[in-house]
């Protein structure tokens, strides 16, 4: 169960530079008010244009970034809580600054126990096989040196990785390091799972193993999994999500399953439906 | 601590996965030195067959009758050079470097002259970029200041003047170096070569641990592990830390065999570096292992990519590498402050090691404070740092 609760974030950037002059600061307001509720054994989506705010919002949630206001819960454990003990939510601390990083508090840590995330950067350690490079994380998850091999096995299965398993990850190819670095995200068997674009750069048989994976995952046999996936493909939302939240220009400005999307948008099409909720402007024009 | 453990076994491993990368850090930390050592041997062991041939190259020995008498007196033997031709291919071979014993020019007028006590004038050529000839010269200048005395002693004893007057006092020389103190001049080199084992390194490690994990895109799910940066980054820095004072460790073996082939005999009964010097080198590496990879990985972690990361180490490779030039530069002494500079104070402890001094906790103990300083500053700092690095 993850909630996010009308988030924001904005950074500073500088723009314009010349050789000997400093640009000026600007504000960009990455995200300004995103609120998705992700329930367990459900896929949600996350359907955004480039840009939108979808991966900022996921890396609050991974507490990599501290909102500048919002509330984000996961599995009623608040990310950047003083507390970690479960059940007993804590309100978030105040806000802390433009881009400010600072410890993580007992809360973020006991989120990040609960869940597996797949950000958008994903790199393996290329001088260990794909086993160790799971193996590594589970044990810093906690677990047994045992037991994260038995899991990496396992999850080889799900994945259909077993043949590259004990290969060093130098050599692999796109959807072998996307797989692998997916099996390193659920080593704990997490009960969510945070998975940023998934399917870039993967050709048609990987994107269809993972989309199986997931809805396996989602199902009671794999454990009712909370999943939330962003993503800016409109046929993976349709195929596979149960809900979709719409992000367009830092907001979510709609969500619901697709039939209902359509419904709203009073369209044939979910492409259409989603530039018509999206860009509402654009059409207007 | 479980987390750090795990971390560090990790970083190990794959570090020492990277053979290539090793291999290129060890051929210059373990060759390198002893190679050098071998030269320099080398070179004193041809001062010392020099010094032992006891020979005067002369021109113009018919010349000087008197002189060459004294010469031999001295059980000294007298290669002689005659023509004009012989003397300037010998001249030349002076300057650039062939020969290695300075030229002794007698004038035709000698004996003429110093019969008429009109003081000849006797040249001894030499080439002050030459080193081997150049060391030469003092021996047939002292040997040339012999004769000045022995003659004036004669003319003086035969008017009846006492010898005594033209000694008003006597000289007697006595070096208080120990043998060792006299071999380390020679082996001062050696921590040089240490400290370098140590930057090599931790170097590599440093980086990829720091950079190279942000480049390679794997810091981010790192970070998304419960794990406290606190834990991370000690794991990392003792794997770090652990290949540096490995390096050493080799570095300072290579030194044992290298001493068995070392040319010159006396020079080798001087030379002493057995185990236990191998141990106290060591021992006295931990404080600049430590707080030398703790600085690299500090430097490392705000820099986007492994490139930059080599960039901005130059500086701290280039200070640590001439830490020891400045015992060279400034031979007068050792400075209390030597002992406060990471690098300076390693090269300074294990100079005195190897002079066969006993250390004492005063000279070792500023070397450990600030190195530990060093390290638990640094590492405050990357802990800190690396959420930063990863929400840019």
């Amino acid at each position: 169960m993850i909630d996010i609760q009308d988030v924001h974030k904005q950074f500073t950037t500088r723009t314009g530079a010349g050789l000997f002059k400093r640009g000026r600061k600007s504000v960009v307001h990455a995200v300004q008010g995103v609120s998705v509720t992700a329930a367990n054994g459900r896929i949600t989506g996350l359907l955004g244009a480039n840009g939108a705010g979808k991966t900022t919002t996921l890396r609050m949630l991974a507490g990599l970034l501290a909102p500048d206001s919002g509330h984000i819960a996961v599995d009623g454990i608040v990310v950047g809580s003083r507390e970690s003990a479960m059940g007993r939510p804590e309100p978030a601390q105040p806000p802390r600054g433009v881009g400010g990083a600072t410890r993580r508090t007992g809360g973020t840590l006991a989120a990040l126990a609960r869940m597996g995330i797949l950000g958008d950067a994903h790199g393996l350690y290329p001088r260990l096989s794909a086993r160790e490079n799971i193996a590594y994380f589970g044990r810093l998850q906690g677990m047994e040196l045992d037991a994260a091999n038995a899991r990496a096995e396992e999850l080889a299965r799900l994945l259909e990785m077993q043949s590259i398993l004990d290969r060093r990850a130098e050599g692999f190819s796109q959807g072998e390091r996307m797989k692998t670095a997916l099996a390193r995200a659920l080593v704990h068997d997490p009960a969510n799972i945070v998975l940023d674009e998934p399917t870039n750069g993967l050709d048609v048989l990987a994107t269809r193993a993972l989309r199986e994976a997931l809805r396996w995952l989602r199902s009671p046999e794999g454990g009712s999994k909370c999943i939330v996936f962003s993503t800016h493909i409109m046929q993976e939302v349709e195929q596979l999500c149960d809900e979709v939240v719409i992000v367009s220009h830092g907001r979510s400005v709609a969500h619901g399953n697709v039939p209902a999307l359509l419904e709203l948008a009073g369209e044939q099409r979910f492409e259409d439906a989603f530039v018509k909720l999206a860009f509402p402007e654009e059409i207007a024009a | 601590m479980t987390q750090a453990w795990i971390v560090f076994t990790k970083e190990l491993a794959d570090a020492l996965r990277d053979r290539r990368t090793l291999l290129r850090i060890l051929i210059p930390a373990l060759l390198m030195g002893p190679l050098l050592l071998m030269a320099l041997s080398g070179l004193i062991a041809s001062f010392e067959e020099r010094a032992e041939k006891r020979e005067v190259v002369v021109y113009g020995a018919d010349n000087g009758p008197t002189l060459v008498n004294y010469l031999q007196r001295q059980t000294y033997t007298i290669n002689s050079i005659k023509g004009d031709v012989l003397r300037e291919g010998y001249e030349k071979g002076l300057r650039e470097g062939k020969m290695a014993a300075p030229l002794l020019v007698i004038p035709a007028d000698f004996e003429a002259k110093l019969l008429a006590g009109e003081a000849p004038v006797v040249e001894v050529m030499s080439d002050s970029a030459n080193q081997r000839a150049q060391a030469s010269v003092g021996a047939v200048k002292g040997l040339l200041y012999g004769f000045n005395q022995e003659r004036a002693s004669l003319n003086l004893a035969m008017r009846g003047v006492s010898i005594e007057l033209l000694k008003p006092i006597d000289i007697e020389e006595r070096d208080l170096a120990s043998v060792q103190a006299r071999a380390a001049r020679l082996s001062s080199i050696i921590p040089m070569f240490i400290i370098m084992a140590v930057l090599y390194g931790a170097l590599t490690a440093a980086l990829d641990s720091t950079a190279g994990e942000r480049e390679r895109g794997s810091l981010e799910p790192l970070l998304m592990n419960p794990a406290p940066h606190g834990a991370i980054v000690v794991g990392k820095w003792g794997a770090v830390a652990l290949l540096g004072m490995a390096v050493a460790l080799l570095s300072s073996l290579s030194f044992v065999p290298a001493q068995w082939l070392l040319r010159s005999d006396s020079l080798q009964a001087m030379f002493q570096f057995g185990m236990p010097e191998v141990l106290a080198f060591w021992l006295l590496q931990i404080p600049l292992a430590a707080g030398l990879s703790a600085m690299l990985m500090a430097l490392a972690i705000r820099s986007k990519t492994f490139k930059e990361a080599q960039a901005g180490s130059t500086l701290i490779v280039t200070a640590i590498s001439l830490a020891p030039m400045v015992t060279l530069l400034n031979p007068g002494g050792e400075a209390a402050w030597y002992l406060w500079v990471p690098g300076l104070a390693q090269n300074t402890l294990m100079l005195a090691v190897l002079k066969g001094e006993t250390l004492r906790w005063g000279q070792v103990l500023p070397g450990v404070v600030v190195g530990f300083a060093l390290t638990a500053v640094a590492l405050f700092y990357v802990a800190r740092s690396m959420r930063a690095a990863v929400a840019r």
